[in-house]
């Protein structure tokens, strides 16, 4: 009885439908969020419903937020709504990507796997398939590309990639879903516009990004994208142009940080400009040209892998430079970013909860505490890093006697334990663990010192675990 | 930035004019002929923009009441004229008028004495002499003006005697609560509280749920009288530094702490006065002025009770006086003598505030320099922690902790599109570190750099992106008049 209505939705004239049928599957989590108050708990249990869809090698690709965190995952295809147990193959929380399989060996019997093609062109019409608020069956919605730009990515909510802007609606349950366009692939619907800002704006992931990350996983490893790690700016200004040596030819961006920990640090230096990469000329707005389009500079970056070479033409101090970057790595330092998939990491001594401060630690707890907002907010561009990896705050107290006179202390950052100074958790692990009289507690800033008695800490200890019903004293 | 702070108290009033509130208490026994102390003091003001720091915000008229202490002079708060561009005192009954001066202002602890134009407008009227008696529990009467001149008395309970924050500046001082229902008036709490036909102090805040009103209390006014009697101000000293309480046990065993009370010093300003006394972090104050101090910072004053230690530091002594502080360091006990001294405010580099002078500022071809002070984030409204741009309100927060010798944190507010600032619109509160290769500690060291551009540009190095911009120093001179036509600027600096 269901059958007329997808025919109903296939005769509003979108031709892919009937392929789309055999290669779009419902995607059903039972997702565990971390609690980051009460870290030794298991979590709260939710769930939630996205859209993936079959590709080559008995696969399904979707979102990485579809599938986040997830305990439990069951995908249906489309027409027949009995569940069948998935798993996450690969998983990239920087591009919100994800490829997932299905044990049942008959369960890509009869399913399509789908093809992608490149980039659409401005204007010309795609069709969106999901499973938007929730709904079982299938919804199509059509729009045009509106935009092809950099974006930021919401999963990570640090990353920006290429992203295609579509005119049609792209609501939850979307995620996940292709967008089709003559059949083939040119995008992964992933996030929308919400309030009154915008209307009719969605996002998708257009094909470049998908092919990198099938490529990236080829190894059976996800290895994260490869970052130049440094900023730049403009180069629009006349005056600045002349300064800087450079000819009215409207290339070049001025360099004005370079990251410590980041692939170019120490071949790159601030003051550079950078007049192309590899070999394709930047222009004075921080894009080159490729593909016959005007995309930024990053993008030559962005479709490269760990290991290979990015070369940059630069002008210091008024001579040319040619320079080799290898692209070792990914940035070190993601604290900025949401975290997945990640027990939280604590430490609780005398009823202390000792956590690092990190984006998700920041977004469940929203302290204001200036110091702690600064060491935060600027840990990167400040390069703290360098003197404090990571950031221990005194997140949260246990009241006990022991700890009375503590209270204060509350969203302090941790800097030294008898005299130590605590560069990471497991620092402070360490500390604690050693047999002491009293464990003196300096906080960042001034203040008096925390003083534990080793004596009053054993004694506590019991009494702590079993008031608060907390079952594990330390994740590091 | 006195605008910022009266309109919140107005708001919060809102609702006792609205008549919910019982009519305050007239005409109690107690009350003298009070007519002849206390006159209507109309304050204009007009404070500036620190984001646009070449114009003044609109004028805006406060109503208080001045209180008659002597000598011809009249006493208000200072929050009342600060900004002030004309003062004028009114009679309450027959409504005669007389412009009037500031004798002298302090607004650490908010007080401002006013001098009549006219030496003959306060004739036949009687200063009130201060009470210096009062305890928690007495009962004392705000004086306000009806319209038509009549007093109206609003009686209320001594609630408690304690050291709190002054509004300007935040310094501790003693300060009297009252609890009383009043009622929003002449858009200014500045009004003297009386007791007994004497003075005493002067309301400085009202807060309207709670019905309680904060009073500079008779020792804060009796100290700036004082010293405004002295051929040089002193004012208020400070003794630069901060400390926290030893009631934790575990701490007190720490450092081996035997003694009854002390408080810790947690942190100790390079060059003031505890600094220059030899004071230390870890230090344990024991005692000043013979006044032994319990684990939070009191001593038992004799008039008080129990209250802060600053209030003897700061109100009891006056700066250059030489007060000892006994003193528990490593398991000994030594006696520091503190010379107490006010802060240069020269030396400070955030101002808290900026009050009846100009902000300073450069504009170097569509770009403007300012020197960050707590009035420019306060632009940003109340939640201005959470909203001004954080670097600056790190700055501002920790300044403290930058090196002493930093001098002013001289930074771009904002860009004034030029052509010559192409591609630069964007940029705003960036520290300026070097201009033309030359350090920057304040606005006229960027001045002086600008004269000597290298190699026909100024050359403007930040601490942050873009890092560095150039301006072409000829093409900016050239377009100078066209820069203050277009943004209608009075002129390109004032410092």
């Amino acid at each position: 009885m269901f059958r007329p209505l997808i025919f109903a939705v296939i005769a509003a004239g979108v031709v892919e439908a009937a392929p789309v049928a055999k290669s779009l599957v419902r995607i059903e989590a039972t997702f565990q969020e971390p609690s980051y108050k009460a870290p030794w708990n298991p979590g709260e249990v939710s769930g939630g419903v996205g859209a993936g869809f079959v590709i080559s090698g008995n696969r399904i690709m979707t979102n990485a937020h579809v599938v986040s965190n997830a305990r439990f995952l069951t995908v249906s295809k489309e027409g027949d709504s009995r569940p069948h147990p998935a798993k996450v193959l690969y998983i990239a929380h920087d591009c919100d990507m994800a490829v997932l399989t299905v044990e049942e060996p008959d369960f890509f019997r009869g399913t399509v796997a789908l093809e992608f093609d490149g980039i659409p062109a401005i204007e010309s019409t795609v069709s969106v398939y999901g499973y938007p608020i929730g709904g079982s069956r299938l919804s199509v919605t059509q729009g045009i590309v509106s935009r092809i730009d950099f974006q930021a990515y919401s999963h990570s909510g640090v990353d920006s990639h290429l992203t295609i802007q579509i005119d049609a609606a792209i609501n939850p349950g979307n995620s996940g879903g292709p967008v089709l366009q003559n059949g083939k692939v040119v995008g992964i619907a992933f996030q929308g516009y919400s309030g009154d800002v915008a209307q009719n704006v969605g996002y998708m992931i257009p094909t470049p990004v998908a092919k990198r990350f099938l490529k990236d996983i080829e190894d059976g490893h996800y290895d994260r994208y490869v970052d130049l790690a440094l900023s730049y700016k403009n180069l629009f200004n006349p005056a600045a142009r002349r300064a800087l040596g450079l000819k009215d030819d409207d290339r070049g961006v001025l360099v004005g940080s370079v990251y410590g920990g980041g692939s170019s640090e120490g071949i790159v230096k601030p003051g550079d400009v950078l007049l192309a990469i590899d070999g394709l000329p930047i222009s004075s707005d921080a894009t080159i040209a490729m593909d016959k389009d005007s995309v930024p500079l990053a993008e030559v970056v962005e479709r490269k892998f760990k290991g290979d070479t990015v070369t940059l033409d630069v002008l210091r101090d008024g001579k040319p430079l040619h320079l080799k970057i290898p692209l070792n790595g990914p940035w070190p330092f993601t604290l900025h970013s949401n975290a997945y998939d990640e027990d939280p990491r604590f430490l609780l001594f005398a009823g202390l909860l000792f956590q690092p401060a990190d984006q998700n630690w920041m977004s469940e707890y929203q302290p204001d505490d200036l110091r702690l907002r600064y060491t935060f907010d600027f840990f990167i561009e400040d390069k703290i890093y360098r003197e404090r990896p990571e950031i221990i705050v005194l997140s949260g107290i246990l009241a006990d006697p022991v700890n009375a006179y503590a209270a204060d202390f509350r969203y302090g950052i941790l800097d030294e334990i008898n005299g130590r100074k605590i560069l990471k958790l497991a620092d402070a692990a360490e500390e604690f663990a050693k047999p002491a009289e009293y464990y003196a507690i300096k906080m960042a800033g001034s203040g008096r010192p925390i003083i534990l008695e080793r004596k009053a800490v054993g004694e506590a200890r019991q009494r702590i675990l079993s008031r608060y019903g907390v079952t594990k004293e330390q994740n590091p | 930035m006195i605008f910022r702070i009266l309109p919140l108290f107005l708001a919060l009033c809102l609702p006792a004019t609205a008549g919910v509130l019982p009519q305050p208490q007239k005409s109690k026994p107690e009350a003298a002929p009070k007519t002849l102390s206390v006159l209507r003091v109309n304050s204009t003001c007009q404070s500036y923009d620190f984001v646009r720091p070449w114009a003044k915000k609109p004028p805006v008229t406060k109503r208080g009441l001045g209180t008659l202490i002597g000598g011809g002079r009249l006493l208000v708060t200072a929050e009342l004229v600060a900004n002030h561009t004309f003062i004028e005192l009114e009679k309450a009954t027959t409504a005669e008028k007389s412009s009037a001066e500031v004798e002298r202002v302090d607004y650490e602890c908010n007080l401002a004495i006013l001098k009549p134009a006219d030496p003959a407008f306060l004739e036949g009227m009687k200063p009130l002499a201060p009470d210096t008696g009062v305890r928690v529990g007495d009962r004392a009467t705000v004086l306000q003006l009806e319209p038509n001149g009549e007093i109206a008395q609003t009686l209320g309970t001594v609630t408690s005697i304690s050291v709190g924050g002054y509004p300007l500046d935040n310094m501790g001082l003693l300060l009297f609560r009252l609890s009383a229902p009043m009622q929003q008036r002449d858009g200014s709490f500045t009004l003297p509280a009386v007791r007994d036909g004497k003075l005493l102090g002067l309301l400085m805040r009202y807060d309207a749920r709670s019905q309680t009103a904060d009073i500079i209390s008779t020792p804060v006014i009796e100290h700036f009288l004082k010293e405004s009697a002295k051929p040089s101000y002193g004012g208020f000293a400070r003794t630069g530094l901060a400390f926290s309480s030893t009631r934790d046990p575990q701490l007190r065993r720490y450092i081996g702490l035997k003694a009854a009370g002390g408080v810790y010093v947690t942190e100790v300003m390079k060059g003031g006065a505890a600094d220059k006394a030899g004071l230390k972090i870890a230090d344990v104050i024991l005692a000043v002025d013979g006044h032994a101090v319990d684990q939070d910072g009191n001593y038992e004053d004799s008039a008080w009770g129990r209250i802060a230690f600053s209030h003897l530091t700061n109100t009891i002594f006056h700066p250059g006086d030489t007060v000892p502080f006994r003193v528990f360091r490593d398991g000994n006990i030594l006696e520091v003598p503190v010379k107490l001294e006010t802060r240069d405010r020269s030396k400070i580099i955030s101002e808290s505030y900026v009050v009846d002078r100009a902000p300073r500022y450069v504009i170097l071809g569509g770009i403007v320099f300012m020197e960050l002070s707590r009035p420019y984030l306060q632009e940003w409204g109340g939640d201005w922690m959470k909203q001004a741009p954080p670097r600056m309100v790190f700055l501002d927060a920790f300044q403290n902790e930058l090196p002493k010798d930093r001098g002013k944190i001289v930074f771009i507010s904002q860009i004034l599109p030029t052509p010559d600032t192409l591609g630069y619109d964007e940029l705003d509160n960036l520290v300026v570190s070097k201009v033309n290769g030359k350090e920057i500690r304040c606005l006229d060291d960027v001045v002086e750099a600008a004269k000597s551009p290298v190699d026909g540009y100024q050359k403007i190095e930040l601490n942050e992106d873009p890092g560095l911009i150039f301006l072409d120093a000829a093409a900016i001179e050239a377009n100078r008049d066209a820069l203050i036509r277009k943004y209608s600027l009075p002129a390109l600096q004032r410092l």
